[in-house]
């Protein structure tokens, strides 16, 4: 009963996002009723244009746009002020993305380091929290190179070691092998499973079947709705405080 | 915000090295506004610090009555001094005799400024000022002589002194003691010639190296017998209160005046204000010029930020997912745009010097240095660096991430 005194990290009721006025109106997400506990791996899969991406972002709180209730430790994110949201983005949120998302213009360190800029960490130690953690990374010899001198599974890591430089507790991977060939791919699930067995809770969406072996929860998502889970904590928690009656509660079961 | 203030300078340090000559080139319309109001108000306050000295050269016990209250200092600017063409003066030969008999007044010169045409063996240019006053005159303004003696009261006849160039003008000589001077068909002797001054920017506003000097009396008998003084210069006993002393003047010249107070005593660093008319239409010139040259520069301040902003699109859509802030991006590009107007703020200071001390070449007085003037380019940059760039910052700011990250 360990997951009723923690409160789940992410606790997701109702969540509905839509596109589009009147006739052009359509929902990226349906009604999506979810729970993600701490450590937990979960891989979302589905075909393009299901939500998967929409759905990271609201997780991600980039998208504060939504219908439905999103809990994040406990606390609903509707009460969260824009400042105190980019602080949890700062804090506890790791971002790592399918195009990498490094800044062109500033070398590797810098890159890696540039989360540590708003937490408020002097530059001489910042570069040092950053080094260290690109040479777990095996990446302490391209420190001062640019991205672009990078290939593609070294700028992944790269961008993996940003997302890790602030030591978030969830980590939200938008297809982070999207672009790589097998060996690349293996060598990034392999740190994302090393660091998932280090006790943080990881989100990753992806395209590639091959790639769920890694996950400990396998979402497949289909226009907007949840269409499959490997692991449902949904049911006992609806009965536990609904206000509204949720739909689709049978396609959450499997 | 703490740490970020100088890692935002980083930042803009590194992104404007990045693009050199885009950055270059928008410094460059700072700079050019920013110089021009530079070398206007080094030049400007130069010609202020001679008078200035002038006046401190001989004591700093001098105060200067001019007829008209012109006490606002802007009209003061834009008027001339001495309104010696048109209006009659306020001034009385009876104020003379109240003025030196007040208690602490040493001495004091009454400046007739008439115009007539000097001639001898050839006629003076047609601007050489013909300057009747009292032999004071040479202790007050601190004229000295290269020959000769200046005005005496013991000497009744028409005499005259010559300053330096208008000797060589007329006689085409320095040494023409004794000689005989043409002024009003008048025949007045050279008594005396004035060493060269060089310094036509006074606050008699006569330049003396161009000017005859004759007795009050005889001034007096070639303007119809009409004392028609545009200026009075007061010089005080030394270590006594001058402005005591002023205000003594000014209740004896009420009184004199009927009870009313139709004239301006001025010290000090009001007379020091360059009363030349050309000069001042000169600089207000240029100062609209550099206004507008600031304000095309801050636009084009604004356009490169504008640009700058949409180029970093994605890079903002990062920062916000790692975690920025709304306003630590806002505070990223406005710095950014500071660091442009205040680079272009210090390089136009300098170049504003570097051209008042070209221009100084063709004038008689050098520029002057002040922290009124850095003050004044630093504020200036700043406050166009922060006015230009804060609309390229809150576009930054208000972009939505999702749609930054996705940006192709």
């Amino acid at each position: 009963m360990a997951d009723v005194t923690i409160p789940p990290v992410i606790h997701l009721r109702g969540l509905e996002k839509r596109f589009g006025i009147g006739d052009a109106e359509h929902s990226a997400i349906d009604h999506i009723n979810l729970t993600i506990k701490k450590g937990e791996f979960v891989a979302i899969m589905g075909p393009s244009g299901c939500g998967k991406t929409t759905l990271l972002n609201i997780l991600g709180l980039l998208d504060r746009s939504f219908d439905g209730d999103y809990e994040l430790d406990g606390q609903s994110v509707d009460t969260i002020s824009k400042r105190k949201q980019a602080r949890i983005r700062s804090q506890q949120i790791g971002f790592v993305f399918q195009n990498f998302n490094l800044v062109p213009r500033l070398s590797v360190i810098e890159n890696v380091a540039l989360p540590l800029i708003y937490k408020g960490i002097i530059r001489t130690k910042r570069l040092k929290i950053a080094s260290e953690i690109l040479r777990n990374f095996h990446l302490n010899e391209r420190e001062y190179y640019m991205p672009h001198q990078l290939s593609g599974g070294q700028t992944q890591r790269v961008a993996i070691a940003r997302a890790l430089v602030n030591e978030p507790s969830i980590i939200l991977a938008d297809e982070p092998t999207g672009n790589l060939d097998s060996r690349a791919s293996h060598i990034i699930m392999e740190e994302l499973s090393d660091l998932h067995k280090r006790g943080n809770t990881i989100i990753m969406v992806t395209h590639n079947p091959r790639l769920t072996t890694y996950a400990s929860r396998v979402i497949t998502m289909l226009d907007g709705r949840i269409d499959t889970d490997t692991k449902s904590h949904i049911a006992p928690q609806k009965n536990r405080r609904h206000k509204k009656p949720v739909r689709k509660t049978k396609r959450n079961k499997k | 915000m703490r740490f970020l203030l100088l890692n935002h300078a980083q930042n803009a340090y590194q992104s404007l090295r990045s693009s050199r000559v885009r950055s270059f080139l928008t410094m460059l319309g700072v700079t050019i506004g920013i110089a021009s109001i530079t070398a206007i108000l080094a030049l400007s306050s130069g010609a202020s610090k001679i008078i200035s000295d002038q006046i401190s050269s001989v004591g700093g016990n001098i105060a200067v009555i001019r007829p008209g209250t012109t006490t606002d200092p802007i009209a003061s600017i834009t008027q001339s001094g001495l309104n010696r063409d048109y209006a009659a003066s306020t001034l009385t030969e009876a104020d003379i005799t109240y003025i030196t008999n007040i208690t602490n007044v040493r001495s004091i010169a009454p400046l007739m400024v008439l115009s007539g045409t000097i001639k001898a063996d050839s006629v003076a240019p047609i601007n050489s000022p013909i300057v009747a006053s009292t032999p004071s005159l040479a202790d007050i303004s601190n004229l000295q002589l290269r020959e000769g003696q200046f005005l005496d009261n013991g000497i009744n006849q028409n005499v005259v002194v010559v300053g330096s160039d208008l000797s060589v003008n007329v006689f085409g000589t320095e040494s023409s003691i004794g000689r005989i001077l043409s002024i009003h068909n008048q025949s007045f002797t050279v008594i005396g010639i004035l060493k060269k001054l060089n310094d036509p920017m006074n606050y008699n506003s006569v330049d003396f190296d161009n000017t005859a000097i004759i007795n009050f009396a005889s001034g007096k008998k070639l303007n119809n017998n009409v004392a028609q003084i545009q200026q009075i210069n007061v010089k005080t006993k030394p270590d006594t209160d001058l402005k005591a002393t002023i205000s003594d003047i000014s209740k004896a010249l009420v009184n004199s005046h009927a009870g009313e107070h139709d004239f301006s005593i001025l010290t000090g660093e009001q007379i020091a204000k360059p009363t030349s008319q050309l000069f001042y239409a000169i600089a207000g010139g240029s100062t609209a010029i550099a206004a507008v040259s600031l304000i095309v520069g801050g636009i084009g301040i604004m356009n490169i930020m504008l640009v700058t902003v949409a180029e970093r699109t994605r890079e903002i859509g990062i920062r916000k997912a790692l975690g920025a802030s709304n306003s630590d991006i806002s505070w990223q590009f406005l710095i950014e745009s500071l660091a442009i107007s205040l680079g272009g703020g210090i390089s136009g200071y300098i170049c504003g010097y570097i051209l008042a001390f070209g221009i100084s070449h063709f004038l008689t007085f050098d520029p002057a240095f002040s922290w009124e003037i850095v003050a004044i380019a630093l504020t200036i940059s700043v406050v166009m660096g922060t006015l230009f760039g804060l609309y390229p910052a809150m576009r930054a700011a208000r972009k939505d991430p999702i749609e930054s990250l996705y940006q192709v």
